[in-house]
């Protein structure tokens, strides 16, 4: 079975929200009841058809061709499988992710990986304001830059970032040789993503958000 | 019995061999020390999780209960002690016991989960940096006590027949020999004229009491040793058991070897019955 794909045909004017395009919300259903999919739960709210085309079957691997940052909520509360975006994204990216892992090659807006509990998000590009707010577990990459107020009342969880524009809740634990990375970079090299070809042993480790425990911790790695 | 596999890692072989020694210490017999345990092989960085060198350890014990006592109290003396040593399950199983499902309370709240690729791992902060652990490793069930007499005409001529046999014996995968060295002097019989004692010394192998009591040896056999085999199926300890009878054998009646045998109390002693003529690819009498 191939791919689940939405290859977006327009770009509209608005935010489009996503979060009923993830596996555990598209399992079962046949394109035709996916092209049917109200993109929001508004009255007169616009189909998923209006936007996309919608080709493949397997819903357990999603695609998004042609994408813009537009896209509000993808992989919004997923439980599991892959999400995989060919180009930028919107805002909440991931957000309330229970499971499953998004891959973004282009950038994400702000918020990726709100409330985040379980799970995996890379983006190849830059990320936005309020990266990893609030989020509760898992794990967010970020290979290009990031917004302002990274890790904004995080609780746990781990961020992998390349620069450090850090705010005064998140505080410096030094240099570090971590043996998990060693489990994380492999499994990271069947991704399609930049981060699959990180050799980097050592990083520097944050921890954060002092305000929420301090228990979350970002990782800057070098690439 | 039941039996389960542990992978150790650390910054090299000497400290992955450290960290192994002391968790596969004092534990010859699960009579007395509760598991048997040993070093089933050295892994390359390609067969570990985190791409450094290691050992895997097998560990068996007569219950599931016992299994995991021992092998939490062995990780958290043993493993969470040992500097750079991380360890990670060994084998696949339904049955899942705790590696570091409970050792990570040892991180007192700093302890920080990963679930990588469906496994979970804790990452425990200790003095020398992080401990990594798997939260789970496969437990299934084994079979212990598999074994075979080496008599020989003299004691240093029955050791170094042991000692090929154990060497050969290491390269069969699934299975440990527990005992110092892979081999035991002291095989014993079931019972005692002491009531309290359920197990003692074998006196129909033992040479010094050839007059005394109903023998098994000829008058020229000076010394026995017993090489005991633990493992995770009955053809892999068949197996081991061939290899090493042959490398022993290979020393021959020239060598001191006179003899080969089995303690196999009557039959009686598990389900299990490794009769020597059948491993050999011989036809019973």
């Amino acid at each position: 079975m191939t791919a689940l794909t939405f290859t977006q045909k327009t770009n509209p004017a608005f935010k489009l929200d996503c979060s009923r395009l993830t596996p555990n919300e598209l399992i079962g259903l046949s394109n035709e009841k996916i092209k049917n999919i109200s993109l929001t739960n508004s009255k007169n709210s616009p189909k998923v058809s209006d936007f996309f085309e919608v080709s493949g079957e397997n819903t357990e691997i999603i695609i998004f061709k042609n994408p813009s940052l537009q896209l509000n909520y993808i992989g919004h509360k997923m439980r599991h499988g892959s999400i995989m975006i060919e180009g930028d994204c919107g805002d909440f990216l991931g957000a309330s992710m229970q499971g499953g892992s998004i891959v973004c090659q282009g950038n994400a807006g702000d918020r990726v990986g709100d409330c985040m509990r379980r799970g995996l998000i890379l983006v190849d590009g830059n990320a936005g304001d309020y990266c990893g707010s609030r989020m509760i577990a898992g794990t967010i990459g970020i290979y290009g830059k990031v917004g302002n107020y990274v890790g904004f009342s995080m609780k746990r969880g781990t961020l992998l970032l390349t620069q450090t524009p850090l705010h005064a809740t998140i505080q410096d634990c030094g240099m570090h040789t971590l043996p998990f990375l060693a489990l994380l970079f492999r499994a990271f090299k069947p991704l399609p993503s930049l981060f699959s070809n990180i050799q980097a042993k050592r990083v520097q480790r944050f921890a954060g958000d002092l305000a929420c425990g301090g228990n979350g911790e970002i990782l800057i790695i070098s690439p | 019995m039941r039996g389960t596999r542990v992978l150790i890692t650390a910054q090299n072989l000497k400290w992955a061999y450290h960290a192994a020694n002391a968790m596969t210490g004092f534990a010859t017999s699960v009579i007395g020390c509760g598991v048997e345990a040993g070093i089933e092989r050295e892994l390359t960085p390609d067969e570990t999780p985190d791409g450094r060198s290691g050992v895997s350890i097998l560990m068996f014990a007569m219950g599931s209960k016992v299994l995991m006592q021992q092998l939490e109290t062995r990780m958290g003396q043993c493993i969470l002690t040992c500097p750079t040593a991380a360890a990670f399950s060994g084998m696949e199983s339904e049955d899942q016991i705790s590696l570091g499902k409970h050792l990570r309370y040892f991180g007192d709240g700093y302890q920080i989960s990963k679930l990588i690729s469906g496994t979970r791992y804790w990452r425990i902060p200790v003095m020398d940096g992080e401990f990594l652990v798997q939260e789970t490793t496969g437990m299934v069930r084994a079979i212990g006590g598999g074994n075979f007499l080496v008599l020989g005409q003299s004691q240093s001529q029955a050791l170094a027949a042991c000692e090929a046999a154990i060497e050969a014996m290491r390269k069969v995968p699934n299975v440990i020999m527990p005992f110092p060295g892979g081999v035991v002097r002291s095989g014993s019989k079931v019972g005692s004229k002491y009531p309290k004692m359920f197990a003692s010394t074998n006196d129909a192998f033992c040479p010094t009491l050839k007059g005394l009591v109903n023998t098994e040896l000829d008058y020229d056999i000076e010394s026995v040793m017993e090489i005991v085999i633990d493992g995770l199926n009955f053809d892999d300890i068949a197996k081991a058991m061939k290899v090493g009878i042959e490398a022993a054998c290979k020393l021959g009646t020239a060598g001191g070897i006179k003899r080969i045998s089995a303690g196999n109390y009557g039959g009686k002693l598990g389900p299990h019955h490794f009769k020597l003529h059948e491993i050999l690819g011989e036809k019973t009498s």
